[in-house]
């Protein structure tokens, strides 16, 4: 069976290097503390890293996203490094469009055009990884929640009820940064 | 692992005094009439509290007791058929409901009440358990297990427990098995089956084996690798395991002819087996391959959209028949199909018989050591996809106009969702019918890519808004039931919906009656098993796609189903509404049915 273990490997080794340093004084602590920070959710000045693509495991940078869409999965990544793949809600989409394109509440959240959203679907909470050209939205594979990315994924078809959370977002020399966090509630509510 | 669960139990378990001042209630329901069908185990316990719990036995599930519904489909042979009469033909028109319990969960309720003495046990969807006074609804103990976080399913349902010895068996969403004691609904112990990240979840029924408890996989969306697995029913250790996908070098191998191919090649096995006690054969259905486009995995791909017979005590596969090859149709064959007797020249031939996804109903000769031979198929439905039937081997020559392809649009008929889907088929040994619950006039039009497989995530090659699925809007009907003889081949009778399509499995009885729900309409109905003749329906609060069962307490039958629609159907429905007007929403939320002829 594949792994999905990639993010968690380099997380082991950065975590490796890390213990070593600190034996002396913190090595439990620190493990804990390490473990926690790939948990936790994406906060200000996390980055983002590729899950999927010809560039999975590298940072995101704005010109790495097809304007228009189709979206690209990632995970948050501390300003350490740290992947932060240790828990399936901190799944992000990434798509760039015009900012014209935008309505303005995802304007001001976005980064030159840049959106960014929880992954996981509200409805049923699978990861929202389709994409319709049709719709030109994001589509979760699962049961088919449609989402509009121009407008702060609001539902435009299909069951879940609510839009995805969006992240704020800014530009650091191209590669895209988070600028606040989630808007609201990640995942399902419900059960 | 209790610390996972949470059991509800009501502050006093009084159910002796309740059940004292029910047996005066039920004489209302007691016929003039009642005819001593119940065995002794079955009435030795006077819907007695819980403490007297009645250990279910491998010899009580090889011959269930008329009075009980011990299983799934009720029997070994997977026929969903009971021979008490004393709800009938002739009186099936005064059935009215005697009591109903909310499960309070929404989603497709998919699992039948399972019945044990008085006792009921039914899932729910996220996998939660409930015992009920099974003649009064009283709650006796509820079992409520937490998901990880970050938990997601493609079905969040289940489709029922399983009995054995003192304890009840459910297989969680998160690919965890789980053991609790039938009279408290504690935790009796927990068995990892598989990593739900990777994208295995399981909501089939498990099947008992003597002192074994299997289980199998779904995920065939996802890229996993089907297998059963068998535990040991005391204490949960893993006894065997047996992938639906062999190895490179074991038998079979050379049919995925693309290195690799064959770790992500689905063959899930999401639906219970049936079981031959006398030969210890356990046969069990496998599911589509994947990803969905065989050209991305050329080779006939087995042991996909097959059934294979294992042997019960070690899980080697005995025999198998594949029912079409190299996958391409999002096909399952993951019912099993049902031990039926047939005439054939004259002879009775221990066979097999099997109403497919792909819209053929089989006729197969099961051998004493496992073999399974191909005797004959029918199309049940419309079917565009095979040119012909090798009448030797059974199998298909596919039109390759309508095999969908990566980068080539192939449109094919039934759709995706088959012939028939899961829902259970019945036998009924009296009139020698089989009855298909089965769905006609759609299709679908796929076309593959390539896509790059993220462990956990869809991964079918196509996304759901590209599934094309059409119908012919000037058909009269869409769901349908059907009466076929198993014995002659022959279409008896059919029923046809007009304005929904059918996900409702049948049970059938010594009364001479069909019951069902499975349309959009909440209805559910009873009928007439020779005729198709409707003679009795309930609006319901839901739609029905879980199957009835059928019991007796104290010298009482009865009838129970869930309503709660939800899942595939309800995906359906809304397209349903978008290509030919019908209502959007079919309401949803679970309840318990339990219907009795009133006096």
């Amino acid at each position: 069976m594949p792994g999905n273990d990639w993010l968690h490997c380099r997380c082991y080794k950065r975590r490796t290097i890390l213990e070593l340093a600190l034996a002396a004084l913190l090595a439990g602590s620190a493990r804990a503390a390490e473990e926690g920070e790939a948990a936790k959710p994406p906060a200000p000045d996390d980055r983002f890293a590729f899950l999927t693509g010809p560039k999975k495991g590298q940072v995101v940078r704005a010109e790495d996203l097809a304007l228009g869409g189709p979206q690209m999965q990632a995970y948050p990544m501390a300003p350490d490094g740290t992947v932060r793949s240790d828990s399936r809600l901190n799944l992000v989409i990434l798509a760039r469009f015009d900012p014209a394109a935008l309505t303005d509440e995802t304007r001001t959240r976005a980064a030159d055009g840049v959106v960014a959203y929880s992954a996981i679907c509200t409805h049923q909470g699978c990861p929202v990884n389709a994409w319709s050209n049709e719709r030109s939205a994001f589509v979760c594979s699962c049961h088919g929640a449609i989402y509009d990315p121009r407008n702060a994924a609001e539902v435009i078809g299909g069951p879940a009820p609510r839009p995805l959370a969006a992240l704020g977002l800014k530009l650091k020399d191209g590669v895209v940064t988070v600028a606040s966090t989630f808007s609201g509630h990640v995942g399902v509510t419900q059960n | 692992m209790d610390s996972r669960a949470q059991t509800i139990a009501p502050p006093t378990m009084g159910v002796g005094e309740e059940h004292r001042e029910m047996a005066m209630t039920r004489k209302q329901w007691l016929l003039s009439s009642v005819i001593a069908f119940a065995t002794l185990a079955s009435t030795a316990v006077v819907a007695g509290p819980i403490e007297n719990y009645s250990p279910v036995t491998s010899a009580r599930l090889e011959n269930p007791e008329p009075g009980n519904w011990l299983m799934t489909r009720g029997n070994y042979k997977g026929w969903s058929y009971s021979s008490l009469d004393q709800i009938n033909t002739n009186n099936v028109k005064s059935l009215v409901p005697v009591w109903s319990f909310s499960t309070g969960m929404d989603s497709g309720h998919e699992a039948p009440p399972i019945v044990n003495n008085g006792v009921m046990f039914i899932s729910t969807p996220y996998i939660q358990v409930i015992a009920l006074d099974a003649a009064t609804g009283d709650l006796l103990w509820r079992y409520k297990p937490k998901l990880p976080e970050g938990f997601s399913a493609l079905h969040n349902t289940n489709r029922g427990v399983s009995l054995y010895g003192d304890k009840v068996y459910v297989a969680g969403l998160d690919a965890v098995l789980h053991a609790l004691d039938a009279k408290t609904g504690k935790v009796a112990w927990d068995a990892k089956v598989e990593d739900w990240k990777t994208g295995y979840y399981m909501t089939m029924a498990p099947l008992v084996v003597k002192d074994k408890i299997l289980v199998g996989v779904a995920g065939g969306e996802f890229g996993v690798r089907g297998f059963v697995q068998a535990f040991d029913a005391e204490t949960g250790k893993s006894v065997w395991k047996t992938y639906t996908v062999p190895a490179p070098g074991e038998p079979g191998s050379d049919t995925w002819q693309k290195p690799d191919t064959w770790k992500t090649g689905g063959a899930s096995t999401w639906m219970t087996g049936n079981y031959d006690a006398e030969s210890n054969t356990v046969y069990w259905g496998t599911g589509n391959a994947s990803p969905w486009f065989g050209d991305q995995r050329p080779g006939d791909n087995l042991y996909t959209s097959s059934t294979l017979a294992l042997d019960g005590d070690t899980g080697k596969i005995k025999g198998y028949f594949q029912y079409h090859q190299n996958e391409s149709w999002d096909w399952d064959e993951m019912n099993a199909p049902m031990l039926v007797d047939f005439r054939k020249d004259g002879a009775t031939t221990k066979g097999l018989l099997k109403p497919a996804r792909n819209g053929y109903l089989y006729w197969l000769k099961r051998s004493p050591d496992g073999g399974i031979s191909y005797i004959n198929s029918e199309a049940y439905v419309p079917q565009n996809v095979f040119k012909s039937i090798d009448p030797k081997t059974g199998r298909p020559e596919v039109d390759m106009a309508h095999k969908p392809a990566t980068g080539k649009a192939a449109q094919f008929c039934p759709g995706l969702w088959g012939g028939k889907d899961w829902p259970y088929e019945a036998y009924n040994p009296r009139t020698g019918m089989v009855y298909i619950p089965s769905n006609e006039n759609h299709c679908n039009n796929l076309e593959g890519k390539v896509e790059e497989r993220v462990p956990g995530q869809w991964w079918t090659g196509v996304a759901i808004p590209d599934f094309h699925f059409t119908v012919d809007t000037k058909a009269g009907f869409y769901g349908e039931l059907q009466a076929y003889d198993v014995d002659s081949g022959k279409r008896v009778w059919r029923n046809l919906y007009s304005g929904s399509m059918m996900w409702g499995s049948i049970l059938t009885t010594g009364g001479g009656l069909l019951f069902t729900g499975g349309t959009n309409d909440r209805e559910f109905r009873a009928y007439d098993a020779k005729t198709g003749e409707q003679l009795w329906h309930f609006k319901t609060n839901s739609g029905i796609i879980a199957p009835p069962s059928t019991y007796e307490v104290n010298g009482v039958q009865y009838v129970a189903v869930q309503s709660g629609y939800g899942v595939d159907p309800a995906f359906q429905q809304e397209l349903m509404s978008q290509l030919v007007g019908w209502q959007k929403d079919v309401p949803q939320g679970g309840v318990v049915w339990v219907f009795a002829v009133s006096k």
